[in-house]
């Protein structure tokens, strides 16, 4: 049966009827496993990328050593280890001292990522793949210039003497800023013991690093989860960094929704190539029936050979799919610095399922249909379309669809959304179009002129489907709109977060009196500051009357507890920052009622179950402050701005010593005014965070690059949804045009004509794909990649044009073969 | 052969009701050849279709190698044209997608025919296109395409063979080639033939002639119906 399938596979193939239909199934395969593969290994490689950040692949975070059996458990199951203890402690050269941030670090650190050293302060880092010797101490360049050290000079920790052999540019787990506040240095792990530095009730916290195959880690991480308590936490890089961890989340998002359309338009396209294969077959199956066809013969005659073409289009389409994701990668390799992940099978899988699941939910409907073609139709021609046969065809396949873009996406959500707004706009295409052309009939078919009556005409004669092509045409056009407008909105979104001259150092501890002097060494080196922000050291001490330290099932290493924070006021809520609960500063309560009223940020308060109106009371340089709850505000993390815990109104901290922070940008170029100001103003705190920008700027434009490649394959399916859509009605115009002809309809008024008609079905598809894009957008803005809602009025202007543009450059390709052959030739070929 | 009883077929259109056939009984015996003769829209087509089985009759019997295709289902008659039943068409109706050779095939296939290629090639040098047995329809002349549907209809050997105007679409010459093949065929295999036609010459080659006339049907015995 198989060989008698080929042969007919093989006939039919070189009849030229099963071209498109294997050429959308192939396609298909080949975009759906291109783009499942392609934003697979890519989110894979973006992770490997962002673990940099961790400078491993997971970190245990605890404030005690670990035994050490769970170190040796984890080297025997092949993953590798480092060890780094961080702590604070004065750093010593000569007479000059400084309290610096230190870390100590073992042997292999960094696992992932490179620290940047220079020989010079503030200077070009070259890459390091390990951390300093024994003996070796690296520095940060401002904590050389408040020491008064050069590189090279002598430095101690303790009872431990260093030579400060470099100066530390950068590091790959930088951390957030509040880590960054303190200069920071870094010795061997082996060096620790001897500084004595770290005793007993010491505050040191350890971060033991791992790093290793995705499947060893979370065999250890299962193994190791018993072991912990509840000091002890587990990380993985969306745990520690919650900047970066939006933006991996809203790209693979991105990419998500992109390969679920593709996967939405490819099923399209073979749905449309399908049914013309259907159509193309009627009088072929009139005719086996005639002959002596059964209906079980026909299902099988069919059947085998859709089941073979599917075959063909899996393996043809899985190479396709290979050497996109080459192409793909090729294109990024100048930004992906990581080894690109290794393929994997689930793309291929993905996309013969895609295949197979297209075939039976597109392709089989019509076979289904032609079984039942009477046989009668090989002496009198009759209208053998069945309407309901064809509504639950189209029902079968928008389910299909559905049951597609969430077996891949595994997101009930996200295919729900794109569903029903398809839905929603299949079904209104389809009555508006319908409508829309009765009404044009009665109103316009005897005051239009030649070619637009021919167009309407045509227009009333297709109806049924011209609705089906309009509601197809209008979906690959929302769906494209969709991912056209996300795709600019999230890289925009990214870029406002990261302008180019965004403040890259942060100045503290700024006294009232400094401000002048500083404005003054800005005007001289030319530097903008972004402004100054009050800032009061502070630690949290109650919540409710209840020591934090004691109030149970409170995580203890929340960071915003063990440490001081850095409390603000201002009158209005900053800009990046909304309100989710409470009021902002009602004036009259803060003023009449004598209670301090502060903003909590959301994610501290849920971890501290504070709620609007709990007191809390602050330690502020040993005075108390007591607080009263008044909003929840939640933050943009991904900004580089400064972000407070607690803020309070104008008057709220008044009587306590604050200081100043402000902002600026200074470019890589003029590094070397660091040095200068910190000399100048050996109080203030600087802190770095270029390095930190540089990471995130890399990531945002490799991610931004991806899905402007994933969009321009999603073009192509829709692309191929608007050809298979104007195939579908070549037949029946061969056949019209060619009578048209013969009747002395010049060459012009049928092009004129074909134009209009496809130029109507583009604007309404587009006007309707302008709509409904919109309104999934709005869903998948809200639910899936967490932004602001926004109206996007120039896809009603865009959309329109481009569905116009298409449709009638598709119309003029496809169409100009009905003008060149005689119409003699049609005619007796279509009898 | 062929036994018709009380034969009715009413359709609606357009609302209305509409009886094509009108209670049409009659017989064609084995080896016969029979033309059906009428006016267009008779229901000269309408009565072939019933004949062979591809379309169901409003009321009456129609018994077909003796056996009464009006109580069958669409697959069992199938199954007895594909025993039985050859077919030439008006407009040949080969598979554009298949060769010559594959048309002729094809109904041997159906049958289950354990060589349906050699078979084939045996009726396709009967036809005298042994030649182009791998040509597509479209490269075919009209004559040459109504020859490859004579060797598929012949192929299966089958009792009865029903023809739709087979010359009908072709020039006068070309379709008198044809109609001599199709005789010549016929008297071979000794085949029942059942011809729907518009030509008086045709219809004369054919041993009776029924006449179709708002949806009756009667014997023509002078041949006078066809000559008008």
């Amino acid at each position: 049966m198989i060989i008698r399938g080929l042969r007919h596979l093989l006939r039919a193939w070189r009849g030229g009827e099963l071209g498109l239909l294997g050429f959308s199934l192939a396609l298909a395969v080949a975009i759906v496993s291109g783009i499942a593969g392609f934003s697979d290994r890519l989110s894979r490689s973006m992770e490997q990328q962002s673990h940099h950040f961790l400078a491993a692949d997971r970190v245990l975070k605890t404030a005690r050593t670990i035994p050490d059996e769970w170190l040796a458990e984890a080297r025997s199951r092949g993953l590798r280890t480092a060890t780094v203890a961080s702590f604070r402690s004065m750093v010593y050269a000569g007479d000059a001292m400084q309290l610096a941030s230190i870390r100590a670090v073992s042997e292999g650190y960094p696992l992932v990522g490179e620290l940047g050293t220079s020989d010079e302060l503030f200077g070009v880092a070259s890459a390091q793949s390990a951390g300093p010797k024994p003996g070796e101490l690296w520095l940060d360049s401002r904590l050389f210039a408040l020491l008064n050290l050069t590189v090279g000079g002598g430095a101690e920790i303790g009872d431990q003497k260093f030579t400060a052999s470099q100066a530390l540019i950068s590091e790959p787990d930088q951390g957030n800023m509040n880590e960054m506040l303190a200069p920071r240095g870094m010795i061997n792990y082996a060096d620790l013991a001897a500084t004595d530095v770290v005793q007993p009730g010491s505050l040191v916290s350890y971060r033991y690093l791992f790093a290793g195959d995705e499947s060893q880690l979370d065999a250890y991480a299962q193994w190791l989860m018993p072991h912990l308590d509840e000091g002890q936490r587990w990380q993985g890089v969306r745990d520690g960094q919650p900047a970066m961890a939006a933006t991996l989340k809203r790209a693979e998002g991105y990419l998500l929704l992109a390969a679920s359309l593709g996967v939405a338009l490819a099923g399209a396209a073979i749905a449309l190539a399908a049914r013309r294969y259907g159509e193309r077959n009627t009088d072929n199956v009139a005719v086996m029936k005639a002959l002596g066809a059964s209906r079980r013969q026909v299902l099988t005659h069919y059947g085998v050979q859709l089941g073979l073409l599917c075959v063909v289009a899996i393996i043809l389409g899985g190479f396709g799919g290979y050497g996109l994701q080459w192409a793909l990668f090729s294109s990024l390799q100048g930004l992906i610095s990581v080894d690109v992940a290794a393929a994997s099978w689930r793309p291929f899988v993905v996309g013969a399922v895609t295949a197979v699941g297209c075939t039976a939910v597109f392709a089989m409907p019509p076979v289904f249909r032609l079984s039942k073609v009477s046989p009668m139709r090989v002496l009198r021609r009759g209208n053998d379309e069945d309407g309901a046969g064809l509504l639950a065809g189209a029902l079968s396949g928008i389910g299909g669809i559905g049951l597609l873009m969430w077996w891949y996406s595994k997101d009930i959500l996200l295919s729900t959304t794109v569903l029903v707004a398809a839905l929603v706009i299949g079904l209104l295409a389809s009555v508006l179009v319908l409508y829309l052309i009765s009404v044009a009939r009665t109103l316009l078919i005897n005051r239009a002129g030649g070619a637009f009556r021919i167009a309407l005409a045509a227009v009333y004669r297709r109806r049924i489907g011209n609705a089906f092509q309009v509601a197809s045409f209008a979906l690959s056009l929302m769906a494209l709109s969709c991912l056209g407008v996300l795709r600019t909105s999230l890289i925009e979104d990214w870029q406002l977060q990261l302008p180019v001259d965004a403040p890259n150092h942060f100045l503290i501890n700024i006294q009232e009196s400094e401000i002048q002097p500083l404005d003054t060494f800005f005007l001289q080196h030319d530097l903008k500051d972004a402004g100054l922000y009050p800032m009061v050291r502070g630690r949290l001490t109650h919540i409710n009357q209840q020591k934090v330290s004691e109030i149970k099932d409170i995580d203890a290493d929340s960071g915003s507890i063990n440490r001081e924070l850095n409390l603000s006021w201002a009158k209005d809520l900053p800009d990046d920052n909304k309100l989710l609960a409470g009021r902002w500063w009602p004036d009259a309560e803060s003023k009449n009622t004598g209670v301090v009223l502060v903003s909590v940020e959301s994610d501290l308060a849920d971890k501290l179950h504070i709620q609007l109106g709990s007191e809390l009371s602050f330690n502020i340089g040993g005075q108390l402050l007591n607080a009263e709850v008044s909003s929840i505000r939640s933050l943009d993390w991904a900004s580089m701005r400064p972000n407070f815990y607690f803020m309070f109104p104008p008057n709220g901290l008044e009587n306590y010593a604050g200081s100043y922070i402000t902002s600026f940008y200074l470019p890589a170029a003029q590094k070397p005014v660091l040095g200068e100001l910190l000399r100048q103003f050996p109080t203030f705190t600087l802190i770095e965070i270029d390095t930190v920008i540089q990471q995130m700027n890399t990531v945002v434009s490799q991610v931004s690059t991806a899905i402007g490649l994933v969009l321009i394959l999603v073009v192509v399916c829709a692309l191929l949804v608007g050809v298979a859509n104007v195939q579908a009605s070549l037949d029946s115009r061969l056949q019209e045009n060619a009578i048209l002809r013969t009747l002395g309809a010049s060459k012009k008024l049928i092009i004129n004509g074909l134009l209009m008609e496809f130029a109507a079905v583009g604007l309404l598809s587009g006007l309707l794909a302008a709509l409904g894009s919109n309104i999934a957008l709005l869903g998948v803005q809200y639910w899936v990649l967490d932004m602001e809602l926004v109206w996007h009025a120039n896809v009603f202007i865009i959309a329109p044009l481009i569905g116009v543009l298409t449709m009638c450059v598709l119309a003029w390709v496809f169409c100009r073969q009905l003008l060149s052959k005689p119409p003699l030739v049609i005619l007796r070929q279509t009898l | 052969m062929i036994r018709v009883n009380n034969l009715c077929k009413t359709v609606v259109t357009g609302g209305q009701q509409l009886d094509i056939l009108k209670g049409i009984s009659f017989e064609i015996k084995a080896g016969e050849s029979a033309a059906i003769v009428g006016a267009s829209g008779a229901g000269k087509s309408t009565l072939l279709g019933l004949l062979a089985g591809l379309d169901n009759a409003s009321s009456g019997d129609i018994f077909l190698h003796n056996q009464n295709i009006s109580v069958m289902n669409e697959d069992q008659r199938a199954a007895l044209r594909a025993r039985h039943v050859g077919f030439v068409f008006q407009s040949f109706q080969l598979l554009p997608g298949m060769t010559a050779l594959e048309n002729v095939m094809l109904p041997l296939e159906l049958a289950g025919h354990r060589s349906p290629a050699a078979a084939a090639h045996v009726f396709l040098d009967k036809v005298g296109l042994a030649a182009r047995s791998g040509h597509y329809p479209r490269v075919l002349s009209g004559g040459e395409q109504q020859r490859v549907a004579l060797a598929r209809a012949f192929a299966v050997n089958p009792n009865i063979l029903f023809a739709d105007e087979p010359t009908g679409n072709l020039d006068e010459h070309t379709g008198q080639r044809i109609v001599d093949l199709l005789f010549e065929l016929n008297s071979q295999s000794q085949t029942t033939l059942v011809l729907v036609t518009h030509e008086a010459t045709l219809a004369q080659r054919c041993g009776r002639t029924l006449v179709m006339h708002d949806g009756h049907l009667r014997e023509d015995t002078a041949g006078v119906s066809v000559a008008q």
